[in-house]
């Protein structure tokens, strides 16, 4: 029983660290959403969440981080699952291939922001480099001013930068699937497909789910990759979420909106992560 | 005996610990002392930086017992920084801001009433020396929550040697001639190539666009509010026609780089710089800056100032806009005397020659700009200091950020064919309507 106790203890401190760090800021964003705090004249209010349901540039934002979590979350998987594929396979110097694998991943968003904006810069980018080079395209193309080409191309830089993550969740999957089922699926003749859809996939079913649970959060809540490579534009085209709410309370000084709209993802992402809670939960019992 | 070899053994290496420890400890501060920090976002320049660290050299030397630590804070982080430290009790002893925020930070209490520190200087006799309205951004109620620095309009600056190759030989007065001079301009060349000189370039990104689009804006006759600053005058024909002319030189006459969109003002000066416009709109800064990106241009010898083209000659309203930075004091200051003496210090006319020697920067101070030979014999100057008479700030109120923002996605949205120019001309000024009605 004294060591039951004794566990606590050990943990207290993390326990405390992340309820100063990630505690604090929570609590601190809801009451500011009802007015509550570091405000003049503090009174609750719904005022914010009232204006949320009218304000056009607020639904803008979710749809836009809608179809760009959609978009993004699917690429990742199908490329993370590709990538996960080929590195569970006995290659030559697999070590090198996985280091490359994740490099995209380790590169922080808002500088993987800037290095996709100078790469689709409309004048001196590689990319119209190239396509003007070689004769693909007579005129350079204004990839980050056309509102569907720029929000094609911060998906897909976007793509680029976070396949890692969900990659390397299914790579754990992959590796944990007992060989013996492929040697028996040989032994029944499956060809290499089958041995995918009836093997390999019911077995990362869970792996799956976590990976796409945390992607859609970790999506969700992207700033810097969007922020640094378009800021939004051009117009509304790219704003999402995390921008508005930014813009809100740090640019407009509107600090109980700007609290509202991250209270409101927030809530939402809650929801999505339960299937992923109930999973860790399970596991635990 | 083995025990008393181990404790004599304990106790020589606690000795020889204590002693080396001793002998190792730091010598203690004088009490006296007291540092303070200066945040600055053009400390990350080249050029402001070195002249600000020289100025705060010179600082502590005249100060023994203050030390200055700066604080380069981007200009893009510069609100998140200073308000999250703020409200959090900390932040930068002393810090710079252009105007376009300043109403939010008195109104907040994020600046500290500098009135008492400017009494015990003189009250009137301290300030007299300041232009009246660059005192303007700086007061509320009869209080002072800051010392203004530098001042500046924006102007129309013109590469002159691409005018004459183009055979223009003067610049633009009217918004017709510019669009002319533009159109002139915009070329290819090498024979056959593809057009890779263009006109002219404005700022459509976000950095910087408040300068530098409410020039045309105002040059047509309109402006974004009334004089009192509480009515959208976005609805009247002059911001229309001002809208439409920007639409129409982009997107009909092509006569500005492709890309506008994610073009701000380092943008601009660095197709200035590389000759592939011929015109932007900037002040006194972008000069040092201009030629700082490319020696080769001899920016000071061939790059030109006019005032801002207007629709007709003899239009007489306000058609620039001003620029200001100002000093500041943060309200959780636990040294006030020493921020003080560092304002007074970096707005003395001996520093604010500086600010023009290193950064071509005209001063918020009458008596500098009046009777300082550089500054006198200077036709850059000349033409900022001239078109000063006809500008103005832009907005002094709190909501005005949120409403520069709603204005250029607008204008985005209308460049990127997303909305009509009428259309979204229409739903900036219902946004206008909305945030100005907002309590």
């Amino acid at each position: 029983m004294r060591d039951y106790y004794k566990g606590y203890l050990f943990i207290l401190p993390a326990f405390l660290l992340l309820l100063i760090i990630l505690g604090f800021p929570a609590v601190a964003a809801f009451l500011q959403s009802f007015n509550l705090m570091w405000v003049a004249t503090p009174s609750f209010t719904l005022g914010a969440y009232k204006a949320l349901a009218f304000d056009p540039e607020f639904l803008t934002s979710l749809m836009n981080t809608v179809i760009f979590v959609t978009v993004v979350v699917s690429s990742h998987l199908v490329i993370g699952l590709g990538v996960a594929l080929l590195l569970n396979m006995d290659l030559r110097f697999k070590w090198l291939w996985r280091v490359v694998a994740i490099l995209p991943w380790t590169m922080p968003d808002v500088i993987g922001g800037l290095v996709w904006r100078f790469m689709f810069d409309t004048l001196p980018g590689i990319v119209n480099s190239v396509l003007l080079r070689t004769g693909i395209s007579v005129e350079p193309i204004d990839w980050l001013g056309n509102p569907t080409l720029a929000f094609v191309s911060v998906m897909l830089a976007e793509s680029w930068r976070g396949y890692a993550y969900p990659m390397l969740i299914l790579l754990a999957g992959l590796q944990a699937i007992p060989r013996q089922q492929y040697e028996a699926a040989e032994l029944d003749g499956c060809t290499a497909i089958q041995k995918f859809i009836y093997v390999t996939l019911p077995n990362l079913k869970h792996m799956i789910i976590i990976a796409l649970v945390l992607d859609v959060i970790w999506e969700s809540r992207l700033f810097g990759m969007v922020y640094s490579m378009t800021g939004g534009g051009p117009g509304y085209s790219t704003q999402i979420l995390t921008l508005l709410s930014y813009k809100q309370y740090f640019q407009f000084f509107n600090v109980s909106y700007g609290a509202s709209m991250a209270v409101v993802l927030a809530t939402v992402l809650f929801f999505i992560s339960l299937p992923y809670l109930r999973m860790s939960m399970r596991q635990q019992l | 005996m083995l025990d008393k070899l181990i404790k004599c053994a304990a106790l020589t290496v606690a000795t020889a610990t204590v002693a080396g420890m001793l002998a190792t400890a730091p010598v203690p501060a004088k009490s006296a002392d007291v540092t303070i920090t200066y945040a600055d976002w053009q400390l990350a320049q080249d050029i402001w930086g070195r002249s600000l660290s020289e100025a705060m050299a010179e600082f502590e030397k005249q100060n023994p017992g203050i030390k200055v630590t700066t604080d380069p804070t981007a200009l893009s982080h510069r609100d998140v920084k200073f308000t999250t430290a703020i409200r959090g009790g900390a932040g930068p002893d002393v810090f710079a801001l252009d105007v376009n925020p300043v109403k939010q930070y008195i109104t907040n209490g994020w600046v500290k009433d500098l009135t008492p520190f400017i009494e015990a200087e003189g009250g009137e006799a301290f300030l007299k020396d300041f232009y009246p309205n660059t005192l303007q951004p700086v007061s509320e109620d009869g209080k002072f929550y800051g010392i203004p620095k530098n001042v500046v309009a924006m102007v129309l600056i013109y590469n002159e040697a691409m005018f004459r190759d183009a055979g223009i030989d003067k610049a633009p007065e009217t918004w017709a001639e510019y669009r002319e001079a533009a159109k002139k301009l915009t070329k290819a060349t090498k024979s056959g190539g593809p057009v890779d000189q263009w006109g002219a370039t404005l700022v459509l990104a976000k950095a910087c666009f408040d300068l530098r689009f409410s020039v045309v804006l105002r040059g047509f006759g309109g402006d974004f509010l009334n004089s009192d600053w509480n009515e959208s005058r976005l609805g009247e024909p002059a911001a229309k026609e001002a809208f439409d002319f920007v639409t129409d030189i982009i997107l009909e006459d092509k006569t500005m780089p492709p890309g506008i969109a994610q073009v701000d003002c380092n943008g601009a000066r660095r197709l200035l710089a590389n000759g592939k416009v011929a015109m932007i709109f900037g002040t006194m800064w972008t000069l040092p800056e201009v030629n700082g990106m490319n020696p080769d241009l001899k920016a000071w010898d061939v790059l030109k100032m006019a005032h801002v083209p207007q629709k007709t000659v003899d239009d007489k309203s306000i058609r620039s806009t001003l620029y200001q930075k100002t000093l500041f004091m943060n309200p959780n200051t636990k040294n006030p005397e020493a921020a003080w003496k560092l304002i007074k210090f970096l707005s003395e006319p001996k520093q604010m020659q500086r600010w023009f020697d290193d950064n071509n920067m005209l001063s918020a101070r009458r008596s500098v700009n009046e009777t300082y030979d550089p500054i006198t014999s200077s036709p850059f100057a000349a033409t900022v200091t001239k078109e000063i008479e006809r500008a103005a700030f832009l907005p002094l109120i709190p909501k005005w950020p949120e409403m520069l923002e709603a204005f250029r996605q607008n204008l985005q949205s209308a460049v990127a064919k997303q909305k009509s120019p009428e259309d979204a001309l229409a739903d900036a000024h219902k946004q206008y309507q909305a945030i100005l009605a907002r309590p």
